[in-house]
């Protein structure tokens, strides 16, 4: 194990490698590229198979075909290169293939720019692609989750054959940090039962819309997701038992959200943090611990209210609601604690 | 087999000849099916191999990824002209520039047929007899990358089917037998589509689209025959 100052990026494509990566097909975007830097100069070192895909649309089918061989395989992009992924994602959750996707979140809608952003939280958790489908959704709100969530987002996308985005905006992506280097991983091809090997039992293996041969696909579906749901939930609380303000926020915003909750008790106000893992399933479960509660702030880097309506939802709207949203400017330490000085 | 398929259609011949193909090289346990959507993947039902229904045009992308992990199955993939020069000639062109490993059939009937017979890219039922560029042909623009063999056959009778026949075991020697790209590309009919009967079709592919599309070996062990 060896320790070397790092971005998030390339702690996840480090992660990844841990987890037993073994295929990687991509097209360069910002914020996401060191992934796909990081991965192009050493997988040869690793035994990984690396792959200039022409398109992001090739990119996630490239990833499918090495995902029903048995690889682990990834592509990694941000913004409209995600967009043009939700045609494979929706095929592989019609097909029940694993694979995992980092989605490194840019601002805006269209062409939009670079800078921070949690835009597209609504593209990734109600589904993003045609059909009815939800990938599972990891978000890192620290270079160490970065790191860890590879390994999680393997085991989720393999256990329910489902894709699993995990995603990060600009900022997790490009702050650095020291950090011990995991060991390669292994993932054997033959591992899972139903990948495709060559038909030597008599009966082919298929891989299609799993409703063209599973007569009860809606309890296999409904199944599906609601299992997701109960058993898979997944966030941090900070200070939440006896809090009358909780906000909720991932990636960046937790961040200063953490910082801002410190301070707040500090000075006596009761303030508590939800910091969601899981975007999909969203982390119910975490508002029901909340005993003192009387006003929810969600904060996140989008104009509209992506979030704040799976809080509302969560919550079945019996609190005071309050959001804090931008285009990309991250609010300060100092700015979250003017907003919960205002609500005391 | 294939009873999915219209009347006269050409996949049937065409798995038909693959079938024998597969069973004379023994592979049927190494062979995994990349299916285009439409008409390809009415076959999915009735094969005898592992296989995927890729999204539409998509077929090369899958068995990219599927072949760079196993490298020692043989990954056939298949698809209709709309798939390989139409929604999916991204995907064809970067594929034959890598001179990715891979055995491609492709079923050219210059229609889409599924949705009820539409003009593609490849469509040359109304084009001017001397009109040398109506339809889509592949080899004007893949014999320019650096793959190891491309061929054109038609679907029609006894020498014809005979010629695809040879062509295909050539690309699929080729293909077991290194690395590289093989393709053939198969006139195919569509009485249905077309509104013709057998024969009336077969004269049709065997005079007005082989005028457009010419039959025969255009890349042979990589090396370019004039075309």
């Amino acid at each position: 194990m060896s320790r070397k100052f790092i971005n998030g990026n390339e702690a996840f494509a480090y992660g990844a490698l841990a987890a037993g990566l073994s295929f990687y097909a991509g097209y360069p975007i910002t914020p996401s590229t060191d992934v796909y830097e990081l991965l192009e100069r050493e997988h040869e070192q690793y035994g990984v198979e690396f792959v200039h895909a022409s398109s992001e649309i090739s990119a996630i089918n490239m990833v499918m075909g090495a995902s029903i061989a048995g690889a682990r395989a990834l592509t990694v992009t941000s913004g409209c290169g995600f967009s043009l992924m939700q045609e494979g994602i929706s095929y592989m959750a019609a097909d029940f293939v694993p694979c995992v996707i980092l989605n490194v979140m840019r601002e805006g809608a269209g062409l939009g720019d670079i800078p921070r952003s949690q835009a597209d939280y609504d593209q990734m958790t109600k589904g993003g692609g045609n059909g009815d489908y939800h990938a599972i959704v990891l978000a890192c709100s620290s270079i160490r989750d970065c790191m860890e969530m590879p390994r999680i987002a393997y085991g989720l996308a393999e256990k329910y054959r489902n894709p699993v985005i995990v995603t990060y905006d600009s900022d997790i992506a490009h702050t650095r940090e020291n950090v011990d280097i995991p060991l390669q991983g292994k993932a054997d091809i033959d591992r899972l039962p139903y990948t495709l090997r060559g038909n030597s039992s008599g009966t082919p293996k298929l891989v299609q819309n799993v409703n063209y041969h599973d007569p009860d696909f809606t309890r296999t579906l409904s199944r599906k997701y609601e299992e997701i749901e109960r058993e898979e939930q997944r966030w941090e609380a900070y200070e939440t038992e006896d809090a009358e303000i909780v906000l909720v926020a991932y990636s960046i915003c937790a961040c200063v959200c953490r910082d801002a909750v410190r301070r707040a008790r500090e000075a006596g106000m009761k303030v508590g943090l939800i910091v969601p893992v899981t975007l999909y399933p969203f982390p119910e479960k975490a508002f029901g611990e909340l005993r003192n509660c009387r006003k929810i702030i969600t904060v996140e880097l989008s104009i509209l209210k992506q979030m704040r309506r799976d809080v509302e939802y969560a919550t079945r709207f019996r609190y005071e609601y309050g959001s804090v949203n931008s285009l990309s400017a991250c609010p300060t330490v100092a700015d979250i604690l003017e907003i919960v000085r205002e609500e005391e | 087999m294939y009873t999915m398929l219209c009347a006269g259609c050409g996949h049937r011949t065409a798995m038909t000849l693959l079938d024998e193909l597969i069973g004379k090289k023994r592979l049927k346990e190494k062979t995994i099916l990349a299916l285009d959507v439409a008409c390809c993947s009415l076959l999915i039902d009735e094969v005898e191999y592992d296989a995927v229904m890729c999204a539409h045009g998509r077929v090369l992308d899958v068995a990219k990824g599927y072949q760079s992990v196993r490298k020692d199955k043989c990954v056939i993939s298949y698809m209709g002209d709309g798939a390989a020069y139409s929604i999916g000639i991204e995907e064809m062109i970067h594929a034959a520039r890598r001179n990715d490993h891979a055995f491609v059939v492709v079923i050219n009937n210059g229609l889409y047929s599924m949705t009820g017979g539409q003009i593609a890219p490849t469509y040359v039922g109304d084009a001017a007899e001397d009109d040398q560029d109506a339809g889509f042909r592949a080899e004007k623009v893949l014999s320019g990358f650096p793959i190891r063999y491309l061929a054109r056959a038609a679907l029609t009778d006894g020498p014809n089917i005979e010629r695809a026949r040879k062509y295909l075991e050539t690309a699929m020697d080729g293909y077991l037998s290194g690395s590289g790209f093989h393709m053939v590309e198969l006139l195919s009919p569509c009485p249905t589509n077309y509104k013709l009967n057998p024969k009336d079709m077969g004269e049709m592919i065997n005079g007005q689209m082989t005028r457009h599309y010419p039959l025969g070996e255009f890349v042979k062990e990589g090396e370019r025959n004039p075309c």
